[in-house]
């Protein structure tokens, strides 16, 4: 059985290539369709936070009322990343991305192998104040940065750390297969980030403010499902401490780490080797 | 480092012909998914207790020998042992205390904690231990692409880079032995530090090189864009795939049941 | 095996790489017929995998004109002048796959040179099929398709052997077969024997042939060892950095005119093969290291890799050892260079080489051993640690509480010596292939070792890269260092080496007296 598939020569017409070319700059109506979307979540958060949600139902033993600001907080920046990521100019991946990514994604996941194994030895110095195992937290988020640092294309944090999150899966942890989900969302936090600054910059307080997005993801998500007897107080610091360990080991490592990558020349066929001066 | 990586053919602990060890590794991930996710709910020890066990008896038809277990087994052990002992020590003390020193006490609250800790993370971490042992990772990125539907190019890209992976363990070798040759590396644990992380650094450069050079060669050889591709080896579901997710689910409930009735269940969410 | 073999064409073509004012290559005019087999040739840098990228299709499609012609690149290079293939564009090729006679055939096939980079898969089958499934070709062809371009290449394992498992030459091999599979019409290949041993280098050569005369599809080879691709090819082409074709016309026409001076730039002729350096034998040798009866194994095995070695080091004096692969070759240089220690046997460090540090290598410590033995890899990457090279020269004798002042000496010496002083600065990773070598053999060098190892150190190596080196090395042998180099290369052995050990599985070694 022979398969055509289309009539014409492929050779001849130049439409429908599947290369990868630059797409155009989004138009007037994208513009304004991204920003009406910015304007109506900020709105509805800031509705959501005056209003202020019911008492009754209780979620993780905590009364609902309490998740007010954290509630109008995700839908004003989801609002926000999503006319980021409306208005970017979108720039497909190529081969060479995607590979290297899942590269950074399974040393990212050696990585957390290596950590969830001594996780435990590790945080009894802080026995004393749990709130400060927080601390830790930066490795696990140290690809996400990496990934959205290095590729600079949508999607690259969120895949690169999810692919580091299903490795360590796969060696085997103490947290079963729970760690996608959070790698998922742990890879949200640095992409909300990136999609903000519209995908244009990419230099040391991005990588710091992505380390704090991903601190704050985890931060949000461990009190509510692996702490939830802590009381308020030492649920801000696990949080606050979460965002300080992602600013400083996921941000400013990240950055580090991208930069000594670079002037090897390992880099040199990624969007981050560039540089723009001919030399 | 290459425990996921390894072949399941070369390993002589492992029997790929048993009914679950045949089972779609899709299927295999959403068992483990199920079990995972009902015991994450609550930290009780009947709960855990009845999971293990019930898993215990279905491990005879999962391929894996006692040994091969053991052995793949270990990070779970890493990491419930000290979990348990750090919660029975430092955690939240009740009932009867069994020994004290100084701050830090054991009593029969904690101790049982403890358990419920250790038995929970056993019986969420094995199945995922025991059921991706079996797995081919070939197969694994088959089946995530044609069954769970992912975007072909990444799961494939993600296989193709952890098999490049997988062959760094030689220049990890070659690069301790030079580091060796170049009179670094063993002046006290902070220069051991310090030479361990330039080596990571090193091996991290040398697999990214050999990542762009892997792209090409997919590329060259019509990877990477956008339209179909078949598949040369088919990834399909059958009944026994539908079993075994069933089975997961049923053991998930009868432990959860369990647990309702022993009156130990504590739920994180209400 | 039906393939329409292509035409190349390439008017006024030239690239320029993102981020570079020069021009790779500028003004090519070149015309291969169908089925016609070309060599390239040219200096390292001159452009000639460009080229190759470029008709395979990876360069990427211009995503705009500017002013004089020149079209830019999505990846930022630019481009000048055309290249077709059969008159189409070659920058479509790869996304316009025709299908003749209702079977898929693919335009243009690549081989590079690193065969590690090139298996995809962990099956040998199913690496073989990726390309078939990459181009949506139905199940049932798929198969046929893998075994019949595994036989045409001659691959003796079967579909389901590991991938992993496969030495170097098998490699490339089957990465040939991936590519045969697509039938492709321009067979391009890369230095494809550039990181093969010589019997790699004979297998692949031998498949190459064997599917050009198959096939009938057009060749066209980049390589330095004009050797083994000579008699295979109709024509030799030779390119000039930044410029374009310099010759082309009949290899022995092209040879004969332009040898000397492609063997001044590097390439292998053979009619100009580099000179072996005239040696003066010093009197004196005094012992370094003996082995008897050592066994070696690779650390974390108890099966030796190689047994029953007995071997004499000398100082001035040069032992080769040889073998073919899997010997055991560059486990005896680690045993020998302290960095392992022997499975069983006795292996003795003598007084003019320890200098009171006691008789077993393995036991000194890191900065002691550098000091003594220095060891080359046979990968100039493993051995980098610093981040300029300057630093990287001074990590050894920095190790070893050397004066700030001699430190500096020493280090600009050997920048002068071996030529890196214009890179002093500049990242050891981001060095060319040669220049990467002189590092690696810098760094041993600079914490005077008495006894120097080496691990095929002219693997791959371009000929005035191998020039330099043996003359470094006859002018340490001269100066009185021992070395032990491990090593593929006859021509090494001949130039230099005044014993040789030969190494084969399970037989009794004895060294043998070289000239």
């Amino acid at each position: 059985m022979s398969t055509t598939r289309n009539d014409t020569d492929p050779l001849a017409s130049p439409t429908g290539s599947s290369t990868e070319l630059t797409e155009p700059s989004p138009t007037t109506s994208g513009r304004t369709v991204a920003v009406a979307v910015a304007v109506l979540a900020a709105i509805v958060g800031v509705a959501v936070y005056v209003v202020g949600l019911p008492d009754s139902p209780t979620m993780f033993g905590t009364p609902l009322a309490e998740l007010t600001l954290p509630v109008a907080l995700v839908i004003g920046l989801g609002g926000l990343w999503t006319a980021g990521g409306l208005v970017a100019a979108r720039r497909s991946w190529r081969v060479v991305d995607i590979v290297v990514a899942s590269v950074l994604g399974v040393a990212g996941g050696l990585l957390f192998a290596v950590w969830n194994a001594n996780y435990e030895t590790i945080k009894l110095p802080f026995a004393g104040f749990p709130p400060a195992a927080a601390l830790l937290v930066g490795v696990w988020l140290l690809p996400g940065v990496l990934g959205g640092l290095v590729i600079r294309k949508p999607g690259a944090a969120v895949y690169t750390e999810l692919v580091a999150a299903v490795v360590s899966a796969l060696i085997g942890s103490q947290w079963g297969f729970s760690v996608v989900w959070y790698g998922l969302l742990e890879g949200m936090g640095p992409e909300v980030v990136l999609a903000v600054l519209l995908y244009r910059r990419f230099g040391l307080p991005t990588a710091v403010l992505a380390g704090i997005g991903a601190g704050a993801v985890v931060g949000v998500l461990d009190t509510l499902l692996y702490y939830p007897e802590f009381s308020s107080a030492w649920k801000l610091a696990y949080g606050g401490f979460a965002m300080v360990s992602g600013a400083v080991i996921a941000g400013v490592g990240s950055w580090a780490l991208t930069r000594a990558l670079a002037a090897t020349g390992a880099l040199a066929p990624l969007a981050s080797g560039r540089t723009a001066a001919r030399v | 480092m290459s425990i996921a990586v390894a072949d399941p053919r070369a390993d002589s602990g492992l029997d790929l012909h048993a009914p679950i060890a045949r089972t779609n590794p899709v299927a295999k991930l959403a068992a483990s998914t199920v079990i995972a996710l009902g015991l994450l709910i609550s930290v009780d020890v009947v709960t855990a207790g009845v999971a293990l066990a019930l898993e215990a008896l279905a491990l005879p038809w999962c391929g894996v020998r006692p040994r091969a277990l053991l052995r793949r087994g270990v990070i779970v052990v890493l990491g419930a042992v000290p979990a348990g002992v750090a919660t029975a020590v430092f955690g939240e003390d009740s009932g009867s205390v069994l020994a004290a020193l100084g701050p830090v006490s054991i009593t029969s609250g904690s101790l049982l904690a403890g358990a419920a800790i250790t038995l929970r993370i056993f019986a969420i971490g094995l199945p995922g231990v025991v059921l991706l042992s079996t797995t081919d990772p070939t197969d694994l990125a088959d089946a995530l692409a044609q069954v769970a539907r992912l975007p072909a190019r990444f799961t494939l890209a993600a296989l193709a880079s952890l098999r490049l992976f997988g062959l760094m363990a030689a220049e990890w070798r070659s690069l301790s032995l030079a580091r060796r040759a170049r009179g670094i590396g063993d002046s006290g644990p902070l220069g051991a530090l310090r030479t361990a992380l330039g080596q990571v650094f090193a091996l991290l450069v040398l697999a990214i090189r050999r990542a762009t050079v892997l792209a090409t060669t997919m590329e060259s050889r019509g990877f990477g864009s956008r339209r179909e591709r078949t598949w040369a080896r088919e990834s399909r579901l059958h009944w026994r795939d539908g079993l075994l997710v069933a089975g997961a689910l049923a053991l998930t409930v009868l432990a959860v049941a369990a647990g309702v009735r022993a009156g130990t269940w504590n739920p994180v969410l209400s | 095996m039906p393939t329409r073999p292509v035409a190349l064409r390439a008017r006024g073509w030239g690239w320029r790489h993102a981020g570079r004012r020069a021009w790779a290559l500028r003004g090519v005019d070149l015309d291969v017929a169908p089925g016609e087999r070309v060599l390239l040739l040219g200096p390292s840098g001159a452009g000639k995998s460009t080229l190759l990228a470029a008709c395979a299709g990876l360069l990427g499609p211009p995503t705009r004109t500017l002013t004089d012609g020149v079209h830019e690149h999505e990846n930022g290079g630019q481009s000048v002048g055309e290249l077709t293939l059969d008159g189409r564009p070659a920058a479509l090729a790869r996304v316009r796959d025709r299908v003749v006679a209702g079977q898929l055939s693919a335009a243009t096939g690549l081989l590079l040179q690193d065969p590690d980079a090139q298996t995809v898969l962990a099956r040998c089958g199913d690496d073989v099929a990726f390309g078939l499934e990459n181009h949506a070709v139905p199940r049932h062809e798929i198969w046929p398709r893998v075994d019949e371009a595994l036989s045409l290449v001659g691959f003796r394992q079967g579909r389901d052997h590991p991938t992993a498992r496969l030495s170097g030459g098998e490699r490339q091999r089957l990465a040939l077969a991936g590519v045969l599979a697509l039938r492709p019409g321009l067979l391009l290949l890369d230095e494809p024997t550039a990181m093969l041993d010589p019997d790699g280098v004979d297998l692949l050569r031998r498949s190459v042939s064997d599917v050009v005369e198959a096939t009938g599809a057009t060749l066209v080879v980049v390589e330095h060892r004009v050797a083994a691709w000579v008699d295979l090819v109709d024509r030799v082409v030779v390119l000039e950095a930044g410029g374009g074709v310099i010759a082309d016309g009949p290899p022995a026409d092209v040879l004969h005119r332009h040898g000397a001076a492609l063997a001044a730039r590097g390439v292998w002729v053979p009619a100009h093969l580099p000179a072996a350096p005239a040696r003066r034998r010093s009197a004196t040798a005094p012992a370094l290291l003996s082995t008897q009866g050592l066994d070696v194994a690779r650390p974390g095995s108890r099966q030796p890799a190689a047994s029953d070695v007995d071997l004499q080091l000398h100082g001035g004096r040069a032992v080769a050892v040889t073998g073919p692969n899997g010997a055991g070759k560059s486990t005896l240089a680690h045993v020998v260079a302290g960095l392992v220690p022997p499975l069983h046997g006795g292996l003795v460090a003598h007084e003019p080489l320890a200098r009171g540090l006691g008789p077993a290598p393995h036991r000194w410590k890191a900065r002691d051993l550098a000091a003594r033995i220095g060891t080359v890899f046979q990968e100039p990457q493993h051995q980098f640690v610093a981040t300029t090279v300057r630093d990287e020269l001074a990590v050894g004798p920095h190790r070893q509480r050397v004066g700030e002042t001699e430190l500096n000496a020493r280090v600009d010496e050997l920048l002068e010596r071996l030529r890196l002083g214009h890179l002093a600065r500049a990242n050891p990773f981001t060095l060319s292939g040669g220049e990467q070598r002189r590092l690696s053999v810098a760094t041993a060098l600079a914490t005077r070792p008495g006894l120097l190892v080496l691990d095929e150190p002219t693997f791959g190596q371009d000929s005035r890269t191998w020039a330099e080196l043996v003359a470094l090395l006859a002018e340490l042998l001269e100066a009185g260092t021992g070395v032990l180099a491990v090593t593929h290369d006859r021509a090494l052995v001949s130039a230099l080496a005044d014993d040789e050990l030969v190494l084969a599985p399970s037989r009794r070694r004895e060294p043998a007296g070289v000239s």
